[in-house]
């Protein structure tokens, strides 16, 4: 054998190194699109288990409102569409009537129809099947399947935002004739569905094997198969991106947001958080019971900087306790003002005498909830308020959130479940209600009156009065709705939901093809 | 051999003493941690919804109901059903096993054929530039964070050179850096922990009187210096197995590495106390065998441990 040269041994090298380097070649193809056939998602956690029912996590629901329709269905627009509904009515005050979409089938080839329907919403409150999502339809007092074509819901009492409902967590409909075959658990491993994927593998803690359903109702979808993996920690989330690994990743911070931005074939898209990031108040304990003084409080937080140091521009500043983009939100509502000077002035006015006020905070529970944390306790202490951060772990959070025993303020991330202030201020503040540490009776009075009004005319004008009670009393003290950021190959045409769905029906994912 | 038999009776008995130790004390921790039943419900779910479930669970019983229940369970090989994953817990931690072996031997297999050949030489050629340079970067290897090893080696590695996935399970290319970033500390400790036993050694009068007879280097270092300098390599070449085997839990989050660590701790932040249970009861009984065999090794090794 010829002795190799130096130069060899570096061409030799050279080659080896663009062979071992399959990142290059996804990346150069690119600009022309792709061929490729399989969609590779990446979330921060796996999947506990499949039945929609069991289970309100957003790691959960990204894979379950796909395997699974509801009767409607909520876009990334915001506005809500047929699903396996193809209109609906009301009919007096407390009958809805829907039309079910005919010639739909279970992805085991069974047909689908209206008692399969009625069988699922029943299932979520049956108190002998125990499911996780008890709370959603307690509106409804009985339901029909009169054909195989019609679902007739009644509900307790005037409900407009029954349609709402079954467009979120617990309104998947699950097929009954399979699970009284199999029983819950075999269904909760192997789940079918009427949904765009169907169910072929799971390795716990590692990656979900879906594939596309071929005769979906709504169009098949723009791939074959779909991979949900779980990678815990963003470094590496972010580096499986940018190696082109994964096609999409869900949760990027703002800083990780520059890193991904900057690499040739990767983007990033976000969509305004459907609802906010607030500071919950415990209004029994003093101070925090003077109105005033939570006034000041509110008055002292720069969100402003928050938003932009913090945040890097992802996110807007709230002007009440309605997220911008749902229903009656009030676009003419100036942002919540910092005016440390006033704030000053309030705590005077209250004989604010130095009492202690806790932050409570998780680290890592919510995006950005420790540093901003002690962002606004540097901002309370400059306005002089004694405020201190205590951090806690998620599941003491969990538990103080049960027994109503938070200190001071804590932070809190309430999602607009329905994109109406109902399904938000009034599902977490009202009486009895997660966060309720604060009664007002006028507050009270409209906020049951619009729940069980169908006139929306009636239903603004309440929600404009609340707002304006609850931006003197302060029961959340609202910080910002950021935005919830997702980070993208090139290759992908994707709109991210502003309530942690992943929406990959046709009307919403593409690859880029060649 | 007629020490054998009680001697193999009282570790049997120690090691079951241990065992039930391990599980009261994981059994009576978790239930000073807090409530599952929140963490599975949505936050708007009522009181009554909490004690209903609670009850659904068995936890509304007394603790000291729970905890007979629990240990007669656990003499028939019952761990109960996982909280969060609705199955049997023991089925549920027996699935995440294998990655766990896979990844913990292999780290093992590498920690061990790299770290015991550069401690020997290291000791062989003491104050060397090899010596110097390797116990350098065994110090690095013990002192640097596991999580700062596993996002270099991931950045450099899989992302700047391509060369290697980034995470997740899959063929031996994914096994690599895991197995590299676990194994570093061991590899670390064994490499460390062989020099110094061979060091000592090869002062000993023996080796001298060896050397003195002229046997050669080589045959000192083989036949005279290693094997007694065997049982301190085994005893931490032993017990870093173990941790090994244990689950990692650092290693396998930062490579998405579907563990035995990993679901300890989800289990734990989930209070999903029958898979917490069951997987330490299972790494403790893991831990217990191989102390065991180590214990059978000194005696292998050294006439004077059997005859003690």
């Amino acid at each position: 054998m010829a002795e190799m040269t130096r130069r060899d041994v570096l061409k030799m090298a050279a080659a080896g190194a663009a062979a071992a380097l399959p990142g290059v070649v996804p990346s150069l193809a690119h600009s022309q699109g792709t061929q490729k056939r399989e969609l590779v998602v990446a979330q921060g956690g796996d999947v506990a288990q499949f039945d929609p029912h069991m289970s309100t996590s957003s790691n959960d629901i990204r894979v379950s409102f796909n395997l699974f329709d509801n009767l409607t269905s909520r876009r990334p627009d915001g506005k809500l569409a047929p699903g396996l509904a193809t209109e609906w009515k009301l009919q007096g005050q407390t009958t809805w009537v829907f039309k079910v979409r005919q010639g739909v089938k279970w992805h085991n080839g069974d047909p689908f129809s209206s008692a399969d329907a009625k069988f699922s919403i029943e299932r979520t409150y049956d108190p002998n099947a125990k499911m996780r999502v008890s709370t959603v339809f307690t509106t409804v007092e009985r339901i029909e399947a009169p054909d195989a074509a019609t679902l007739v819901i009644h509900t307790k009492k005037p409900d407009p935002l029954l349609p709402a409902r079954l467009g979120f967590y617990g309104g998947q409909i699950v097929p009954k004739k399979y699970l009284d075959a199999v029983g819950p658990d075999t269904f909760g491993q192997k789940p079918i569905g009427t949904g765009p994927v169907r169910f072929v593998s799971w390795t716990k803690d590692d990656r979900v094997v879906l594939e596309a359903n071929p005769d979906y109702w709504g169009g098949r979808v723009d791939f074959d198969r779909l991979i949900v993996r779980a990678l815990p920690e963003m470094a590496p989330r972010v580096a499986a991106l940018l190696k082109g690994e994964v096609d999409l990743i869900t949760q990027v911070p703002p800083d990780q947001g520059e890193r991904i931005k900057a690499h040739a074939s990767t983007v990033v898209s976000g969509a305004l958080y459907g609802g906010l990031y607030v500071l919950a108040v415990n209004s029994g304990r003093p101070p925090l019971d003077n109105p005033l003084v939570k006034q000041a409080l509110s008055l002292a937080i720069d969100r402003e900087v928050i938003v932009k140091e913090l945040w890097r521009g992802r996110g807007v500043v709230p002007s009440g306790p309605i997220a911008k983009g749902d229903n009656h939100f009030d676009p003419s509502l100036p942002a919540l003002a910092y005016d440390p000077k006033e704030a000053r002035e309030r705590l005077r006015k209250a004989g604010y005498k130095n009492e202690e006020i806790v932050i409570e905070t998780t680290a890592g529970y919510m995006a950005g909830d420790k540093p901003m944390a002690e962002a606004v306790q540097a901002m309370w202490r400059d306005a002089g308020v004694n405020a201190k951060v205590e951090v806690l772990e998620y599941s003491v959070r969990a538990q103080k959130n049960r027994d109503k025993s938070f200190k001071g303020v804590w932070w809190s991330d309430p999602t607009s479940t329905l994109r109406d202030p109902d399904g938000m201020m009034w599902r977490l503040l009202g009486p009895g209600a997660p966060q309720d540490y604060w009664r007002h009776p006028e507050f009270d009075e409209l906020g049951n009156a619009a729940r069980f009004s169908v006139d929306e005319k009636f239903r603004a004008d309440a929600y404009r009065k609340m707002t304006k009670i609850s931006l003197e009393h302060f029961p959340w003290i609202p910080v910002i709705q950021p935005y919830e950021d997702y980070g993208l190959q090139k290759r992908v045409e994707w709109t991210p939901d502003p309530l942690q769905q992943l929406e990959i029906r046709r009307f919403n994912f593409k690859f880029r093809r060649a | 051999m007629r020490g054998l038999l009680p001697f193999l009776a009282s570790r049997l008995l120690r090691a079951l003493v241990a065992l039930w130790l391990v599980s009261t004390v994981v059994f009576v921790v978790m239930r000073l941690s807090g409530d599952p039943v929140p963490l599975l419900l949505p936050p708007d779910a009522p009181r009554s919804e909490i004690f209903r479930v609670r009850a659904e669970l068995g936890l509304d019983r007394p603790v000291l109901v729970q905890y007979a229940i629990f240990l007669g369970n656990v003499l028939r090989g019952d761990f109960g059903r996982s909280i969060h994953f609705r199955q049997s817990a023991f089925r549920v931690v027996a699935g995440y096993l294998p990655a766990t072996i896979e990844l913990g031997l292999s780290a093992f297999v590498l920690a061990a054929v790299v770290a015991l050949p550069i401690g020997v030489l290291s000791a062989v050629r003491r104050n060397s530039a090899v010596d110097q340079a390797t116990m350098g970067l065994a110090l690095v290897g013990q002192s640097a964070p596991t999580f700062f090893i596993g996002i270099l080696l991931i950045l450099v590695v899989s992302l700047n050179l391509g060369l290697l996935p980034t995470s997740g399970r899959g063929d031996w290319r994914n096994l690599v850096l895991p197995a590299l970033t676990l194994g570093a500390f061991a590899m670390a400790s064994i490499a460390r922990l062989t020099r110094s036993a061979v060091l000592e050694v090869l002062s000993a009068d023996y080796i001298r009187t060896a050397r003195a007879k002229g046997v050669s280097e080589a045959l000192v270092v083989v036949k005279h210096t290693l094997k007694n300098a065997a049982v301190p390599i085994v005893t931490i070449t032993g017990l870093q197995f173990g941790t090994l085997l244990g689950g990692a839990v650092v290693t396998e989050t930062v490579f998405a590495w579907p563990g035995i660590g990993r679901l300890a701790i989800q289990s734990i932040y989930n209070r999903d106390y029958p898979v917490v249970q069951c997987t330490v009861f299972l790494s403790a009984v893991l831990f217990i065998v191989i102390n065991f065999c180590i214990d059978l090794i000194y005696g292998l090794l050294d006439p004077r441990v059997r005859a003690s």
